[in-house]
């Protein structure tokens, strides 16, 4: 589990960093999903891992923690994930914006003179 | 008189600033009123200082002592001895002739204020300095007499020599000053302190300390910047673009003499030496040779004074730098005697310049038969200053002479010594004489622009009141100045004073013999130059060798151009390069504590493989590597295959037990891509172009490898730490406190909600802001936004339905997809209420189980963009009314009152309490406070979402309205 | 405590908070002026609030007043928020320039856009938040909600150069973020906690197999912070993004890098202060010599701006490299005067950022550029006017006149206002008599000293260019406009004059930030828990 998780968590990082260091500005959007993905694995990961363990209390009552996947990442998580969610969107209207206001997708809004 | 001398002190320094307040606060055409305010904080200030003398006399020295920054040792600390004195009596003295001689100089249309302001400002810096007990605070007023001396010469700004010549005083001065600064701290740092007395104690210990070069290096700069000494020099003539007063006050009679005040100050600490010996001598002499000869070759008026003062100001630092005490006596002696001869000469220029409309020395001629007393003053004043007997400059002249006979260090220079600065003095005469003879006498070669005519009796008193000085020092020497230089070197030399004789007549001396020789040998040179010199524009030899236009062209180089090239170097503007350094910085940080600490094992596995888990990452891996290839041409695609990365992350997260992230991931995957598929709209098509790649292919391919090399390394290490993580056993961490107490204490079963709402609701709370705000931040965006042209017509797809034409395009724009699929519009119309019940669900049972505000909200949200879709713009915003901002707003007052609602009962912030409650169907209902904070959340995150969605979706709409009335995008301010 | 002491450190942040949430429960823009009324007030009460807090908080024993568990768990497990002196500074500075910025926004500024008031109350509830929390993710939240606000004021007012320049703020940002995210969760993991004071605990204690993973994780952190402080070669967003945004926003955005500096100051001296596990000062040559390329890229900056707005800008960038260099030399005394350096520079610069825009009112645009060009080509600049009678300044230039004059005093720290003090403080101390000084030291006073003659050439330059050779009628500008400026120079003034008083402060809070252990005892052993741990 641990090694496909690690494999996984860096290629969606990788191809992450590859699309944030492209000129066009959907690119660089994508990328930052992608990335965001893999921080959120990476989080998670952060409290080990645990298969079908997860941190729902069924008898009412005080819970031993040994039995329950560590919860606290996830919370972490799921903060990040609104964030980044919050982000993302904005980041999408800049780049209209931007597309709109400078007439071309390039990051740097002009063409490169090559 | 009752003043105790420590408030006496205080009131002398402050005078002059309050009345400098007090002036800029009069009308602009409050002439004589300023002059009126000007001169009596002047004259009160003069006489307090006359009032301070007996406190001073043989080694008296009155203190003032208060505290300000105790923590680092700076203290604020007035302290005058004899020589502060003399250069107090200097500063206010001539400070209120000069002010007196301004009321008539400046014209009715000058802006007074501002000048008297600046005036009497300088004048309490300048008393700042002489008077200050403590090295740092004595930089304090160093800085602030440039400062005022900027101002003052930038007086008539209007012309560019004003400001070139404002600005050179400015840079060249202050920078002197930030060397002396920093020699002050290395001063401080060998002594253990900055007050006078205590570095004074300290004299032997810095002569001997290692860093006693660099002190002496750093104090000399300052002092010789701000006396203009060679090869600073060149600021002081451009600083003649300042009105007359300025001159005579600032550059010639104080402001220039405050080096020299300077290098006498601490002569004892620092003197001494022969590093002292040949710095200062060197330059002194240097600067005095070169300023005498320069001057001959002036032909403005004010350029040749301003080189004599030069020239006298080397001459002083010459004696100081000779290092002995008979050499300070003369120093001290000549600095009054130059400060009373040069002021008058400079007011007696500045009143021919007055009169006759030029200071050109060509065109003036034969002025004595116009204005006989000016000539008289300027002619006893030109005496004294070429060292003619009978007037003050021959005796400290003679002094001079003497104390360059004496041997110092016996080397080549110094046995020339008295050669060499007796030829120098000729050119000295010469450049008197020629100031007199060519201006006040000779026939008028051409008409001057006014006839000239004596100028009003105030004008001139100024002038004759100096020129008496110098007369009667001149005259009986012993009787007049003879005590009050006495009490200065009791400050400097303390009781081992040399005898010396203030005499005009010592017999027949070797320096008497220079002396002569010097004024033969000046009025010889002058008559052979005489001719020439009408005609020169500058001296021979130097004359190409312009100090000003070097110093601006290194000024330029190295501020400007030199700072724009390297800025282009060190810098970039564009994105990636930035993305790609931050990347590598934060690679750098991962990898250095390995580097340092070695690499950390990894651990055993914790979980057994699983195939299933396996095969999804594998999709996962694939979706991920092909996004990232295929995100340039086909966005759609890229689009799906990160969906499918989404969902795979998804999967992980049921797998790996955490059932809300799952939930929650879906259901922000899905509007994100609803968002991007609105946003992708508008953005323009790319067509893969063969013909871009043979441009440069070379230098693309290779960024692309260094970005790959890059992109790989940034997976690889984050996949390393993460499997390093993974495998080593978990320290005993806080999260058990939370699996122990979410029910019995938060009340709820769902720990992770608990932890949300409860635990940690704080981090909530900000998100739920975050989320608000970028709401906010897209509809302002959006409001103003309008699409580029090209993307803004109606698309193929609807095209076909747009037979309304034009007019009604817009309304077929918004009615969305209704006209062409009739049916699925209608079931997802029919999706509203059962979608909405869902998100009331999820967020119901959130507290114990997966669910939550959040992603309730987030479910409701797209109930309402399905409308939109199903129906239009239009249709939706006509038939059910949203507000989103009031939701959100309403949403964050219902977070903060759940939160604010325990202070009620004297608990922190955001502290819950809950019973539970049997609600038939729902079943077990908790009735938390923590609920209500997420009844909050979920109502803020409709509000956001909708927003966002709206704001976007809107776009479609208004893009074609702006085809038909193309307004330039709104630009505010 | 009584009531009101008991709660008020919480104020900082969910006053605005509610501020903001009112402005939009009333329906956000619909009502501008309420919205502006409570702006100025909410951010006027922050100022008293902020003001009574630093007064406790220096009267407190050990620096540390109050440690406030939310939802009032027990310590390690809940966020907590900590006011000792640091922070309390941090907050009265910053509710300063808020107050300066809203105020200063009534006159034009908020009309320019929508929810310019909504958004400033969010940062200000975001740089409130940062500087209060104890808990390292809610450290992380807090930065995002100032950031996102942040993004939203970039943004305001749109146009084509502020959202080029927008996105690539918002897009490293972005990324420095999930730095961000990546750095706690891997601190998270290794040591299993949030709390910041837990955390320096567990660090002495941690096995050293775990270290380099530790380390890891605090350097990808570190370089979250350091690109907010803007260090080089981090910083090339900053010069772009502070000289398109709006002035009153460039006023409260002087403090933004600031936040990263505080965090630097707060967690490194904590974590790996004096006497914390293997390592004390890890990194600090790394931070000092960052802080120095700072200083001297922001002071090429300013050589090399063409106008004010950037010169503002790389002003910015000096003064936080200052900071950063004296943090890195990790001395007390060097401390305490960057501290005061740390408040005197940023006043001095919120100030000239409101400033810059009354002053190039009423300008042709590009004057700047052909001026310079002129200068720099020598060539003359206009027909002499040979008749010497001065111009009779109107009063309000030479009120505008005089303000720019205080700013690049302060600015440039010279002689007479505070930057000349803070200067003087961090040098002399630097400077240690009797003591062998290393050559860190010296580097520093020359690199410095240098960085003010810079500052002054082109502060000199600048002024000359705008106040001397342009002949203009003076541009129309309002009592609320001019009162911000001068209050924040005022209190410039204030510090100098009172620099004593105001220096023991900065050093006792230097030297509590150099003693770490009161503040790990402060906060974990701070008992004021009324509900025994079990039952509501």
């Amino acid at each position: 589990m641990e090694i496909v998780l690690a494999l996984g968590i860096g290629v969606l990082a990788g191809s992450g960093v590859w699309l944030i260091l492209r000129p066009r500005t959907f690119q660089v959007i994508i990328g930052l999903s992608l990335l965001a993905y893999a921080v959120n694995l990476f989080i998670l990961a952060m409290g080990r891992l645990r298969t079908d363990a997860a941190p729902i209390l069924l008898a009412k009552g005080a819970g031993i923690p040994a039995q329950f996947a560590d919860p606290l990442p996830q919370a972490l998580v799921l903060t990040a994930i609104v964030i980044s969610f919050a982000t993302t969107a904005l980041f999408l209207v800049v780049i209209i914006a931007a597309r709109g206001l400078t007439g071309t997708d390039h990051v740097d809004g002009r063409e490169p003179e090559a | 008189m009752g003043v105790s001398p420590e408030t006496l002190l205080i009131a002398l320094v402050a005078i002059p600033f309050a009345g400098s307040f007090l002036a800029i606060l009069f009308r602009a055409n409050a002439r004589n009123a300023e002059a009126y305010l000007a001169g009596v904080a002047a004259l009160a200030a003069f006489v307090l200082v006359v009032i301070a003398y007996p406190q001073v006399t043989n080694g008296g020295v009155i203190r003032f002592k208060a505290a300000w920054v105790q923590e680092i040792g700076l203290g604020f600390y007035l302290r005058m001895d004899g020589f502060a004195w003399v250069f107090s009596a200097l500063i206010t003295g001539i400070g209120f002739l000069v002010v007196l001689y301004a009321r008539y100089y400046m014209s009715p249309e000058d802006p007074v204020p501002r000048f008297f302001s600046f005036l009497l400002a300088f004048m309490g810096a300048m008393l700042g300095i002489v008077l200050s007990g403590n090295l740092v605070q004595l930089v304090f007023f160093w800085e602030l007499t440039s400062l005022f001396s900027f101002l003052l010469i930038g007086y008539w700004h209007q012309t560019a020599q004003a400001r070139d010549g404002a600005r050179m005083a400015l840079i060249v001065t202050s920078a002197g000053g930030l060397c002396l600064f920093a020699g002050v701290l290395v001063i401080g740092h060998i002594a253990g302190s900055y007050d006078l007395e205590a570095v004074f104690a300290a004299a032997t210990k810095i002569r001997v300390h290692p860093l006693y070069i660099p002190a002496l290096v750093l104090v000399v700069l300052g002092a010789l910047t701000k006396s203009a000494q060679f090869p600073f020099h060149f600021w002081l003539p451009h600083a003649m673009a300042a009105p007359t007063p300025v001159s005579a006050y600032l550059h010639s009679a104080t402001m220039v003499k405050a080096g020299v005040f300077l290098l006498v100050r601490l002569w004892p600490v620092l003197g001494g030496t022969n590093e002292w010996l040949w710095i200062v001598a060197s330059t002194g002499l240097i600067t005095f040779m070169l300023g005498a000869f320069i001057a001959l070759f002036q032909q403005d008026l004010k350029g040749l004074l301003a080189y004599s003062t030069i020239s006298h100001l080397g001459l002083i630092t010459l004696l100081i730098g000779l290092d002995t005490p008979l050499g300070i006596i003369a120093a001290i002696f000549h600095i009054m005697n130059h400060a009373t001869f040069k002021a008058s000469l400079f007011m007696a220029a500045g009143i021919i310049d007055h009169e006759t409309g030029t200071r050109d020395i060509r065109r003036l001629n034969g002025l004595w038969r116009f204005m006989p007393i000016t000539t008289t003053l300027a002619m006893v004043a030109a005496a004294a200053m070429a060292g003619v007997p009978l007037l003050n400059g021959f005796i400290s002249k003679e002094m001079f002479f003497a104390e360059t006979i004496e041997l110092h260090d016996n080397s080549l220079v110094d046995r020339g010594l008295p050669y060499i600065v007796t030829f120098a003095s000729m050119f000295t005469v010469a450049y008197s004489l020629r100031f007199i003879r060519d201006v006040f006498f000779g026939v008028p070669s051409q008409p001057l622009p006014r006839t000239p005519g004596e100028p009003p009796f105030l004008m001139r008193f100024p002038a004759e009141l100096l020129v008496l000085a110098c007369l009667v020092v001149g005259i009986i020497p012993a009787l007049t100045i003879g005590p009050l230089l006495q009490t200065a070197l009791y400050a400097v030399l303390g009781d081992s004073i040399p005898n010396y004789s203030l005499a005009v007549w010592h017999g027949f001396t070797p320096e008497l013999l220079m002396s002569v020789v010097a004024i033969l040998g000046g009025v010889g040179l002058y008559s052979i130059l005489r001719s020439y010199l009408l005609t020169a524009d500058g001296p021979p030899l130097l004359r190409h060798i312009k100090g000003q236009r070097i110093f601006e062209r290194v000024l330029v180089t190295i501020s400007w151009r030199l700072a724009r090239w390297l800025e282009a170097v060190l810098a970039t503007r564009r994105l990636q390069p930035q993305l790609r350094l931050l990347v590598m910085a934060a690679l750098i940080a991962g990898f250095a504590p390995f580097y340092l600490h070695g690499l950390v094992a990894f651990g055993p596995r914790q979980t057994a493989f699983d195939t299933g888990f396996g095969i999804v990452w594998a999709v996962g891996i694939a979706a991920a590597l092909a996004a990232a290839y295929q995100a340039k041409f086909h966005r759609l695609a890229a689009l799906i295959l990160i969906g499918v990365a989404g969902l795979v992350t998804c999967i992980s997260f049921v797998w790996l037990s955490a059932p809300d992230l799952a939930l929650t991931q879906l259901v922000v995957e899905t509007v994100t891509t609803v968002l991007l598929l609105l946003g992708l709209r508008w953005l323009p098509k790319r067509i893969r172009n063969f013909a871009a790649g043979d441009t440069g292919f070379g230098v693309i391919r290779w960024h692309r490898i260094r970005d790959l090399v890059i992109a790989v390394a940034a997976g690889m290490s984050l996949a390393a730490l993460s499997y390093a993580v993974m495998t080593r056993s978990q320290p005993k961490n806080i999260s058990g406190f939370f699996v122990e107490n979410a029910y019995t204490q938060g009340g709820g079963t769902n720990i992770v909600n608990v932890i949300l709402v409860d635990f940690r609701a704080f981090d909530t709370f900000g998100e739920i802001a975050v989320l608000g705000i970028v709401a906010l931040t897209v509809y302002g965006l959006l409001r103003r936004f309008r699409p580029a042209a090209e993307s803004a017509q109606v698309p193929e797809q609807q095209r076909g339905r747009a037979h309304g034409g034009e007019e009604d395009g817009e309304m077929q724009q918004g009615a969305g997809i209704k006209g062409a699929l009739a049916v699925p519009a209608f079931m997802i119309s029919m999706l509203f209420p059962v979608i909405g019940v869902v998100a009331i669900y999820l967020l119901l049972r959130g507290h114990d189980l997966p669910g939550g505000g959040f992603v309730a909200g987030v479910t409701m949200a797209v109930a309402f963009i399905l409308q939109y879709m199903a129906h239009g713009t239009a249709w939706v915003e006509s038939h059910l009314r949203v507000l989103p901002i009031r939701w959100m707003g309403m949403g964050l007052l219902l977070a903060v009152c759940v939160g604010g609602g325990a202070w009620l009962f004297d608990m922190p912030f955001l502290t819950s309490s809950f019973s539970y409650a049997d609600i038939p169907w729902v079943g077990a209902m908790p009735l938390a406070s923590a609920f209500l904070f997420d009844l909050g959340v979920f109502a803020l995150v409709v509000g956001a979402t909708v927003l966002m969605l709206i704001a976007l979706a809107h776009q479609s709409v208004r893009g074609h309205r702006t085809l038909r009335s193309r307004t330039p995008n709104g630009e505010a301010t | 405590m009584n009531w009101a002491g008991n709660h008020l450190i919480v104020a900082p942040v969910v006053l605005p908070l509610l501020a903001a949430a009112v402005m939009l429960a009333l329906g956000g823009e619909r009502h501008r002026s309420i919205n502006a009324v409570l702006n100025v007030v909410t951010a006027l009460a922050l100022i008293a609030i902020s003001a009574t807090l630093l007064c406790k908080a220096d009267a407190a024993p050990g620096g540390i007043w109050n440690v406030y568990r939310l939802g009032d768990w027990p310590v390690p497990f809940a966020i907590v928020l900590v006011l000792d002196r640091l922070s309390a500074l941090m907050l009265l500075l910053t509710s300063l320039l808020g107050t300066a910025a809203a105020v200063f926004s009534l006159a034009r500024w908020h009309r320019a856009g929508v929810h310019f008031h909504p958004l400033l109350q969010f940062l200000l509830m975001g740089l409130n938040g940062a500087f209060l929390t104890g808990d390292l993710f809610n450290l992380f939240v807090f930065f995002e909600v100032l950031l996102a606000a942040s993004y939203g004021l970039v943004l305001y007012g749109s146009g084509s150069v502020r959202v080029m320049t927008g996105m690539q703020y918002i897009a490293i940002n972005l990324v420095a973020s999930l730095l961000f995210l990546v750095g706690v969760s891997l601190i998270y993991g290794v040591t299993g906690t949030l709390n910041m004071a837990d955390l320096a605990a567990r660090i002495a204690a941690l096995p050293a197999g775990d270290r380099a993973l530790l380390e890891a994780g605090a350097g990808i952190l570190a370089v979250a912070f350091l690109v907010k402080a803007g260090m080089w070669p981090l910083c090339f967003w900053l010069p772009g993004t502070y000289a398109a945004v709006p002035a009153p926003v460039g006023a409260i955005f002087a403090i933004l890098t600031k936040v990263g500096v505080y965090v630097l100051l707060r967690l490194w001296l904590l974590l790996f202060g004096a006497g914390a596990g293997a390592p004390a000062h890890f990194g600090g040559e790394l931070l000092f010599a960052g802080g120095m390329a700072t200083i001297v890229f922001g002071a090429i900056g300013t050589l090399a701006s063409q106008d004010m707005s950037r010169l503002a800008a790389c002003s910015v960038l000096v003064s936080s490299g200052t900071v950063l260099a004296a943090l890195g030399l990790a001395q007390t005394g060097v401390t305490g005067g960057a501290l005061f350096y740390l408040i005197s520079s940023t006043l001095g610069l919120g100030a000239f950022f409101l400033l810059i825009e009354l002053i190039e009112r009423g300008r042709e645009p590009g004057a700047d550029v052909l001026a310079v060009t002129r200068e720099v080509y020598g060539e003359e600049d206009e027909p002499e006017s040979e008749d010497e009678a001065g111009i009779a300044i109107p009063a309000t230039i030479a009120l505008l006149g005089l303000a720019f004059i205080g700013c690049a005093v302060v600015i440039a720290g010279l002689p007479p206002l505070s930057g000349f003090v803070a200067k003087f403080a961090m040098l002399s101390a630097a400077l240690q008599p009797n003591t062998a000084v290393p050559v860190h030291s010296w580097v520093f006073l020359v690199i410095l000293i240098l960085s003010g003659l810079a500052a002054l050439i082109a502060m000199t330059r600048a002024g000359i260019r705008v106040f001397w050779v342009s002949e203009r009628e003076a541009p129309r500008v309002r009592l609320i406009e001019m009162a911000p400026v001068a209050v924040l120079l005022l209190l410039c003034v204030l510090q100098t004059v009172q620099a004593g008083p105001v220096m023991r402060f900065m050093q006792a809070t230097a030297q509590s930030l150099h003693t770490p252990h009161d503040y790990m005892r402060g906060v974990l052993e701070f008992s004021s828990m009324r509900r025994p741990a079990g039952g509501t």
